[in-house]
């Protein structure tokens, strides 16, 4: 046994060419997998974030069924033990309370249907990239009553500026007819169109106050220190709260759409990757078995001189995992700095101004994200490993067949 | 130049085994990558078409301006006669349909929700979107005076078949009005957005509601595939210059920025296959070159010119080389004739039934996916067999022969 492995390894150096096309046939592959998993984690970690950033946060709590129905009748409370709760939470970053309704706004002769929503102007800042995206004029302010924050789209329709006067109108929490002059305070530029065209923030004091809502809010939007965190702590909040009042969500019970989105485009890349798991593994195979084939003569000696078939083999097949073990060392050593490289340098792509707008318009930044879990290389690195093994079965078999004589002719 | 070709040819057959391992390196290479290309592309497709029949249709015409500002005063007059007048001068549209398209607030006793209020004529616009066949309870305007409307925002609604609901929106002359309509059918498509917030009625109680007259919003068209309505858009466009027309990319620009974005993301992934393949396909060119040193040795020593056997050595690598582009293109067509019934998503994710895509994927190949990685695998074959050829014709024959 002993024997069989010093064989293999000084067989391993005995060609350093051969060695070294086969040991780049696994470094490569292991590099692929583990850049094109990390590429894509890192996408969809930026379209997540970007979504939850301008959406109800990584976690939600709402009243029971306000995600069926979002609508006044489903509220809940944010009282002063669940904020400091909240507060003192490490896994919680930031948290806003929100009042979420329909309402119609007009100005002059022009109405429009818009998603009104009142927020708390210091907690959402901790939350949502909203304040960020104002254009023109500034975000709504505390101590600041009746004013509004347009999308900019919705602005030009409306053709109001800073400054102007809207009139809100909508159905209270009562089931009044509710309207109200506000005025405007800022426009923002939103990456959504159907945001841009149709979202209005006012202060949430303004919200409870218009819709006859007392102290109720809709819902609160909770920022995740963590994002990969974002089911547990909604499990965690969830577990000591009362159901009957007040329930969490994840982002993906809240946003089934994206959710949905992201599980296809998971899918359609475990789909790719097995498919360049298949190409890169008979990458590894032919490259081993020719590297075998080529030492027919070789192999012919060593039989001619007594050597048994089955001591043949396992030296063979030890020669092809030693050669996946280095290979897959050297791999791993280059691919995760690689990768980690990308993660703390994005690659622009600055190449068209098109591509930009087209980024813009899906809420993100043109830049290529790549972002590394511990899992990616694990699993890259196993499934290489797997492959590898079973590759180097058929050359090994083919390596210890023959009869000596034959063997020796043939060449 | 002929004889080196016949020797290249030879070669090929000469070793079955060399030939065997590099043909499967270029087969499996190949339809590996012709198979992701064609789930990525069929993927991005499926988006488009489900988008197209649920409410975009190929081709819109609507009054200038419409879509920067869907304002229900910019209509087009008189039922939109001229504008079916030039629909019906086209060979390539084969369906059409006219519809209303507004804002309005439904109320039901437990809610209120702002929704788009679509008019349509039933028997043209179940030629054009498939929300007729997605019918889930009740009837697609069976009665007078009924409405349908999606699951979701029946659900958000309270609203169950047959319960009044009140539609009140703004009316062409600036008016709030109002309708009582009952629920007469609930529909659910992959879109979820539509199934939320959308109200179909009949054209006329929604031409009743924004008291629109004669006039209607705009005219959808569906022609005979997407590309074919690049043209049938210019020749409207110069016979309806008043007017717009648009394509669904232009109508929708967020799904195109989608599409364009998956694009550029496909195209780092076929850059990773790519790479994957030339390696592998380089990997086994070199060895089996390599290999063949001594090979090499003794033909430059019975004295055949350099150039012609750096000449053959290309030739037999570009010959091994396109037996597996054919064997692997065979290959793919096969995987996919397989696969040509969709590939079941549902298993991995039940969720998926509510999703744009569907839970099937039905690969898409088109010829320029076909051509890309030929080339690559080409070029390929070529540079990993020109380079050790150079290398090994450069060597004095009396150390090639010597070479182990």
């Amino acid at each position: 046994m002993n024997l069989e492995w010093r064989l293999a390894w000084r067989n391993v150096w005995r060609n350093p060419r051969r060695t070294g096309l086969t040991v780049s046939a696994t470094v490569f592959a292991v590099g692929l997998l583990v850049l094109m998993s990390a590429l894509s984690t890192g996408m969809w970690e930026k379209i997540i974030d970007d979504s939850v950033s301008m959406g109800s946060g990584h976690v939600t709590l709402t009243g029971p069924n306000y995600l069926e129905e979002r609508t006044l009748e489903e509220f809940t409370y944010l009282d002063a033990p669940l904020a400091a709760r909240l507060e003192e939470n490490p896994a919680v970053a930031g948290f806003a309370p929100r009042v979420n309704a329909f309402g119609l706004l007009s100005e002059a002769d022009v109405t429009r249907g818009v998603m009104v929503i009142g927020v708390d102007p210091a907690a959402e800042r901790t939350v949502s990239s909203l304040p960020d995206r104002i254009e023109s004029g500034r975000f709504l302010e505390k101590g600041k009553t009746r004013e509004i924050v347009l999308g900019g789209r919705l602005a030009e329709i409306l053709g109001v500026k800073i400054g102007d006067q809207v009139l809100l109108y909508s159905v209270a929490y009562s089931l009044e007819s509710a309207y109200d002059l506000f005025s405007v305070a800022g426009i923002m530029r939103l990456p959504n169109p159907s945001l841009d065209r149709g979202l209005a923030l006012v202060s949430l004091a303004d919200a409870q106050a218009f819709f006859v809502y007392g102290d109720r809010i809709s819902e609160v939007a909770i920022r995740a220190s963590e994002a990969s965190a974002s089911t547990a702590l909604a499990e965690q909040l969830g577990s000591s709260l009362d159901p009957e009042k007040i329930e969490a969500h994840a982002w993906p019970e809240v946003m089934p759409d994206l959710a949905q989105t992201v599980v296809i485009d998971k899918l359609g890349m475990y789909m790719m990757l097995a498919i360049l798991v298949i190409v890169v593994a008979f990458g590894i195979f032919n490259t081993i078995l020719m590297a075998v084939l080529e030492r027919k003569r070789e192999f012919g000696v060593v039989l001619a001189l007594g050597l048994r078939p089955r001591a043949i083999f396992r030296i063979v097949y030890f020669e092809s995992i030693l050669l996946a073990g280095v290979g897959l060392m050297l791999g791993l050593l280059v691919a995760i700095p690689g990768v980690l490289y990308l993660q703390a340098n994005p690659i622009p792509l600055t190449n068209s101004e098109e591509m930009a707008a087209a980024f813009a318009m899906v809420g993100s930044d043109p830049v290529i994200y790549a972002k590394l879990i511990p899992e990616n290389p694990i699993f890259s690195g196993l499934t290489i490993l797997l492959v590898a093994l079973l590759a180097a079965f058929y050359p090994a078999v083919r390596a210890s067949r023959g009869k000596p004589v034959d063997v020796l002719r043939s060449l | 130049m002929l004889s080196v070709i016949r020797l290249a040819w030879r070669n090929v057959g000469r070793n079955p085994r060399r030939t065997g391992i590099v043909v499967t390196a270029v087969a499996v290479g190949l339809s590996g990558t012709l198979l992701s290309m064609s789930i990525l592309s069929g993927m991005m497709f499926q988006i488009v078409d489900n988008a197209i029949k649920t409410d975009l249709g190929h081709l819109q015409i609507h009054a200038q301006g419409f879509n920067k500002d869907p304002e229900i005063g910019l209509l087009l007059e008189n039922n939109g006669a001229p504008e079916i007048q030039a629909i019906q001068a086209e060979a390539g549209i084969q369906n059409w349909a006219p519809r209303i398209r507004g804002e309005g607030l439904v109320t039901s006793p437990s809610a209120s929700v702002g929704v788009r209020v679509i008019g349509v004529d039933p028997e043209a616009e179940a030629q054009v979107s498939m929300v007729a066949d997605s019918i889930v309870e009740g009837g697609y305007f069976d009665q007078k005076k009924r409405v349908v409307l999606g699951e979701g925002l029946a659900r958000r609604l309270g609203a169950e078949l047959g319960d009044k609901i009140v539609l009140s929106a703004q009316d062409l002359s600036g008016d709030m009005t109002g309708t009582a309509l009952r629920v007469g059918g609930i529909f659910r498509t992959p879109s979820a957005e539509l199934d939320r917030s959308t109200v179909f009625l009949e054209l006329a109680s929604a031409a009743n509601l924004f008291a629109m007259g004669d006039g209607i919003s705009e005219i959808v068209i569906v022609g005979r595939s997407r590309d074919a309505i690049l043209g049938t858009q210019e020749r409207l466009s110069a016979a309806l210059p008043s007017r717009e027309i648009q394509r669904w990319d232009e109508l929708q620009p967020l799904l195109a920025s989608i599409l364009s974005v998956m694009d550029q993301m496909a195209a780092g992934l076929y850059l990773i296959i790519f790479v994957a393949m030339s390696f592998g396909i380089a990997n086994v060119l070199l060895m089996a070159i390599y290999e063949r040193i001594r090979e090499i040795g003794i033909l430059l020593a019975v004295g055949l010119s350099r150039t012609r056997l750096v000449a053959m050595v290309i030739c037999e690598s570009l010959f091994v080389t396109l037996l597996g582009l054919v064997a692997g293109f065979l290959l793919a067509l096969l995987i996919l004739y397989t696969l040509s019934g969709g590939i079941d998503m549902s298993l991995w994710a039940e969720s998926l039934a509510s999703f744009g895509m569907g839970t099937r994927i039905f690969p898409v190949l088109t010829l320029e996916d076909f051509t890309i990685p030929t080339t690559v695998a080409l070029l390929t074959a070529l540079l990993a067999s020109a380079w050790p050829a150079l290398r090994a014709v450069r060597l004095r024959p009396a150390e090639a022969v010597r070479h182990d």
